[in-house]
């Protein structure tokens, strides 16, 4: 058989999901044998007009990491698209938004502002900020768009598989690659995770008891043995896909969703919603405003992963 | 003038690319280093719960 051809990239993204990549060790090698990599900026050096002279579909499988949220992410998922015959969106980011997406909650311009006139490690007495074209005394620097919204991979492009996780677990990649090797992938438009969610394979005992209070995490130790919402914690295991290994209930810490919603849930923060509200002990308007008052952070809780790709999509923006 | 671009720099964590400038005599007249991205961590932070602080800013660099 021959070697597939393989392209890994990231666009909004931290680097975790190519690491994550590594992270398989010595199988590293049976990707080797496997595939030749044709794209990989984290480790290789090719460059995009390396891509660019590609011949359409000639890439076999790409993996494709981060959100997009500026035209050049926009620009090479067009392009890896027409590249590749299977496009796999690849992690948290490039299937919900991710962490990045958490920007939507606020204005373009108030993260421009931030992040290169306020913040106090700047030095930027003429409130300088990036500009698409930059006249130089040698010529002209550009730069990408940045767009007001931070985008999944498959609002720009078809996406033929999603691989969640933050980053994505080496069991997850193995399965990947393993299909790759036996050219048994799933049905196009798959999330190649668990069917359930992190709920069913969690082994912690659930009581169907209700609670009184929601705790911040750093409030209580919780009893290792006993469903961590039941304790009074904000967790999102009823409300996310499994497949994840249960890697942060297992350490006693709640889950915060990143493997998105289930199969058949269109929005996981309202799914969580739902299930907090059942569980809360309310025998009035004051303890449904009290149960409201000890969830700190609602948005960034339950949409922490998934704002993009949910039905809230962002903040309102105020246009004039 | 002649550019040349090297884009993406690649074989490190982050986004980037350079671009030099040369004269006729193809000597470098000069460089630009330039990030083409921005996610805004420092704005996303701001009213976020500090304990959960641990659990969000770690994805500034997975590498």
């Amino acid at each position: 058989m021959a070697k597939l051809k393989l392209a890994l990239y990231w666009a909004g993204a931290c680097g975790g999901c190519d690491v994550a990549v590594l992270d398989v060790n010595e199988k590293i090698l049976d990707v080797a044998n496997l595939a030749d990599i044709v794209f990989w900026p984290i480790a290789l050096d090719f460059k995009y007009h390396h891509v660019e002279a590609m011949p359409d579909k000639s890439i076999d499988v790409c993996l494709f990491n981060g959100c997009v949220r500026s035209s050049e992410q926009e620009h090479i998922a067009k392009l890896l698209r027409n590249k590749s015959q299977v496009l796999v969106a690849f992690g948290s980011c490039a299937c919900f938004g991710g962490i990045p997406a958490l920007a939507n909650f606020a204005t373009r311009a108030e993260i421009m502002e931030r992040a290169y006139i306020e913040a106090p490690s700047n030095e930027n007495p003429n409130k300088t900020l990036p500009q698409i074209k930059f006249k130089v005394d040698e010529g002209e620097l550009t730069l990408p768009e940045l767009y007001d919204d931070v985008l999944t991979l498959a609002q720009v492009v078809p996406v033929e598989y999603f691989v969640p996780g933050c980053p994505p677990t080496v069991d997850l990649i193995l399965k990947v690659v393993n299909a790759l090797a036996t050219n048994s992938l799933p049905p196009v438009g798959a999330v190649i995770a668990s069917e359930k969610t992190l709920c069913d394979e969690c082994d912690r005992k659930k009581e169907n008891k209700k609670i009184t209070k929601i705790y911040r995490t750093h409030e209580i130790i919780p009893d290792p043995e006993k469903c961590l919402l039941e304790q009074g914690l904000l967790c999102m295991g009823s409300a996310t896909r499994g497949g994840c290994g249960s890697l942060c209930v297992k350490v006693n810490i709640p889950c915060r969703g990143c493997f998105g919603p289930p199969a058949g849930v269109a929005d996981q923060g309202a799914k969580l919603v739902s299930a907090v509200a059942s569980i809360y002990e309310t025998k009035g308007t004051e303890d449904i405003e009290k149960m409201v008052n000890e969830v700190v952070d609602p948005a960034g809780t339950f949409y922490r992963f998934g704002m993009s790709s949910s039905m809230l999509k962002r903040k309102h923006l105020q246009r004039k | 003038m002649k550019k040349i671009s090297i884009d993406p720099i690649t074989r490190l964590e982050g986004h980037g690319k350079i671009e030099i400038f040369l004269n006729d005599e193809g000597d470098v007249v000069n460089t630009y280093f330039q990030i083409p991205e921005l996610r805004g961590f420092e704005k996303f932070c701001e009213g976020r719960p500090v304990e959960e602080m641990p659990r969000i800013v770690p994805r500034i660099c997975g590498v």
